[in-house]
């Protein structure tokens, strides 16, 4: 029989907090800065956002003070009354980071043909994108990453990365243009600066979530799933921009709605996938490999080589586009998609293979480590699990004779039995590979977890 | 745990840094693009006057009014350059370029002695168009070697308002 050591908590944390969240605090601080420097830009220089964005600038700059005061006063209480002031600050200051930032971009990236056209355009975005997340979400078929963080990945895409990147952009394409031949030369500029500035604002996100929330981040499927989630977001703020950009351009000659129709059908649906969700994939998939590689350096170099070949595919479509030019006739729709096939498809197939050699890598580990827990006998994972488990069509099958014979409360609770078996599984694999820094304790709180879901998986 | 032979995290390890290698093929054919159009030689140090961007009105092919760095989409302008001071042995050519860098209106490639009467230089509305597309027009001298652009000797921009 196992024998349990007393848990201190239902998911401990290392006793010292890792080096990475010194980084991740850096990281943080600098985002925070250039975000204030880019509000700040955005006052001072861009005299067409109405003085009522101010406004909503100070009421982000309250929540800002309001969730400072409570954060600094949450040092000095016990550690329950401690986590929930951290929370409720965490909370304000995300709130006030979020609006400040929303406001400010609807006004620079939507203003050009007016809120009624920039609200039906998001609204037009919404499904898409929705859908676009959900496919991203249940590609990890083996440990689905929670909505919350894939939405916090999809929201720091849309808002963040696209305010850090916007005046960066600006000064790097103002020089060009006051310098550089016109032609050529000057989309080679541009493409560098679009694929170089975005590709590290969105990557960020995913650098992020690689050194706060490591429970959450096990291997190159999670980078890759995280990595398309920024993208999608990243995408829904950009195809709104485009949209009402070229409403406001062709409105004046009759033609504004197919213009924006044709930006949505080009950026929503053929290039949903083929276009940031890859780009910024290939960033996360660098990630998710360095999460498992054995030295500082391989890490690094798989982190780098992550964004490089990123950075190379924005800029291969943005320098390049002009190289397949789109007849006026009927055979330009039949350009257009090759276009996209010939120039993102080969990135995207990248995706793809790294996404199945990770999958495989994942299902084989999970059967290995569930195999080795049901030897161990505990209880957690019976022998006759192991193949169940090990596969995600029979545990669906599982899960729809649950619901069959005992309903809807059923389904759920061997879904959530099956889920912590599989993070049981999860968390061995990466203790085997020596990557992880939670204590033993939280394994064996799992086990204890995942006996109390049988019994009342067993009712 | 060691990366050892049969680790597959290895495999993908490799497989990433293949991607990378392709990666750097790109961006270095970017760079080469970027040179090839952007030649880092010794300017010969010339430099064109544009006299200004005025109000054009097509008919009488004449500019007027003062120099302006804006513009409604449904007004016409153009360019003055004044061609004297540039050497006749190099050839130029001035070229309009819209917020989407498409080519609206131009002069030359010549001599300063055969673009002596080509002054003035309208931006043109696209064919299909009704009026100019809003946003940034570079104006831009160019001198031409070897049948490409290789040195802008005079520019401006101007904004085509919404």
């Amino acid at each position: 029989m196992f024998a349990f050591s007393v848990p201190t908590a239902a998911n401990p944390r290392p006793r010292n907090r890792p080096a990475r969240y010194t980084l991740a605090v850096l990281i943080g601080a600098v985002v925070i800065l250039v975000v204030a420097g880019n509000s700040l830009l955005d006052y001072v220089f861009i005299d067409s956002i109405p003085g009522r964005a101010t406004l909503y600038g100070l009421v982000a700059v309250a929540l800002i003070a309001v969730g400072t005061y409570i954060q600094a006063r949450a040092f000095n209480r016990d550690p329950v009354t401690r986590r929930r002031h951290l929370i409720r600050a965490g909370v304000l200051l995300g709130l006030a980071a979020m609006l400040w930032l929303l406001i400010s971009d609807l006004f620079l990236f939507a203003q050009s043909a007016g809120p009624g056209v920039a609200a039906v355009c998001a609204l037009a975005c919404v499904p898409t994108t929705a859908f676009g997340l959900w496919v991203v979400r249940r590609i990890d078929r083996n440990e689905k990453e929670p909505w919350r963080l894939v939405l916090v990945a999809a929201a720091w895409g849309a808002v963040v990365a696209t305010s850090l990147v916007i005046w960066a952009e600006t000064f790097w394409d103002e020089i060009a243009v006051n310098t550089l031949v016109p032609g050529p030369g000057l989309d080679a500029s541009n493409a560098f600066s679009a694929g170089l500035f975005e590709e590290l604002g969105k990557g960020l996100a995913v650098v992020l979530l690689f050194l706060v929330m490591r429970n959450e981040f096990d291997d190159v499927v999670d980078g890759i799933v995280y990595g398309a989630a920024v993208g999608l977001g990243f995408n829904f703020m950009e195809t709104i921009t485009y949209m009402t950009n070229l409403y406001a351009i062709f409105s004046p000659e009759g033609s504004g709605g197919i213009a924006a129709g044709f930006q949505w059908y080009a950026r929503q649906g053929l290039g949903l996938f083929m276009g940031h969700a890859t780009y910024t994939a290939l960033v996360g998939a660098g990630i998710g490999i360095a999460r498992q590689l054995p030295s500082r350096r391989q890490k690094v170099i798989a982190i780098l080589t992550g964004f490089l070949v990123a950075i190379a595919a924005h800029f291969s479509w943005d320098a390049w586009l002009t190289f397949f030019p789109i007849e006026g006739s009927l055979f330009g729709l039949v350009e257009v998609h090759l276009r996209t096939l010939v120039m993102t498809g080969p990135f995207t197939a990248g995706v793809i293979v790294l996404l199945a050699l990770g999958l495989r890598n994942e299902s084989r580990a999970l059967y290995d480590q569930l195999r080795k827990e049901a030897a161990v006998g505990a209880g957690a994972v019976l022998p006759a699990e192991v193949g169940i488990l090990a596969s995600p069509w029979r545990r669906f099958g599982e899960r729809l004779r649950a619901l069959d014979k005992g309903g809807l409360r059923a389904y759920v609770r061997l879904a959530r039995l099956q889920t912590a078996q599989l993070d049981l599984a999860m968390e061995r694999w990466h203790r085997e590979r020596q990557e992880i820094d939670t204590p033993l304790e939280a394994e064996q709180e799992l086990r204890s977890e995942i006996l109390t879901l049988r019994r009342k998986a067993a009712f | 745990m060691a990366v050892g032979v049969s680790d597959p995290v290895r495999t993908l390890y490799r497989t990433l840094l293949a991607y990378g290698a392709f990666a750097t093929l790109i961006v270095v054919a970017g760079v080469a693009e970027y040179v090839h159009f952007e030649p880092f030689t010794s300017s010969p140090g010339l430099h064109a006057k544009v006299v200004g961007i005025y109000l054009y009105d097509p008919a009488t092919k004449q500019t007027s009014g003062p120099g302006r760095e804006s513009f409604a989409r449904n007004e016409q302008f153009a360019a003055v350059v004044d061609w004297s001071g540039l050497p006749d042995s190099a050839t130029f050519e001035a070229v309009w370029f819209d917020s989407f860098q498409n080519i609206v209106g131009s002069v030359g490639p010549g001599t300063p002695g055969q673009l002596r009467n080509q002054t003035i230089v309208p931006a043109e509305v696209p064919q299909g168009l009704k009026y100019h597309l809003p946003g940034q027009y570079i104006f831009a001298i160019e001198r031409i070697d070897n049948g490409r652009p290789v040195e802008v000797i005079g520019r401006r921009v101007v904004y085509v308002e919404r």
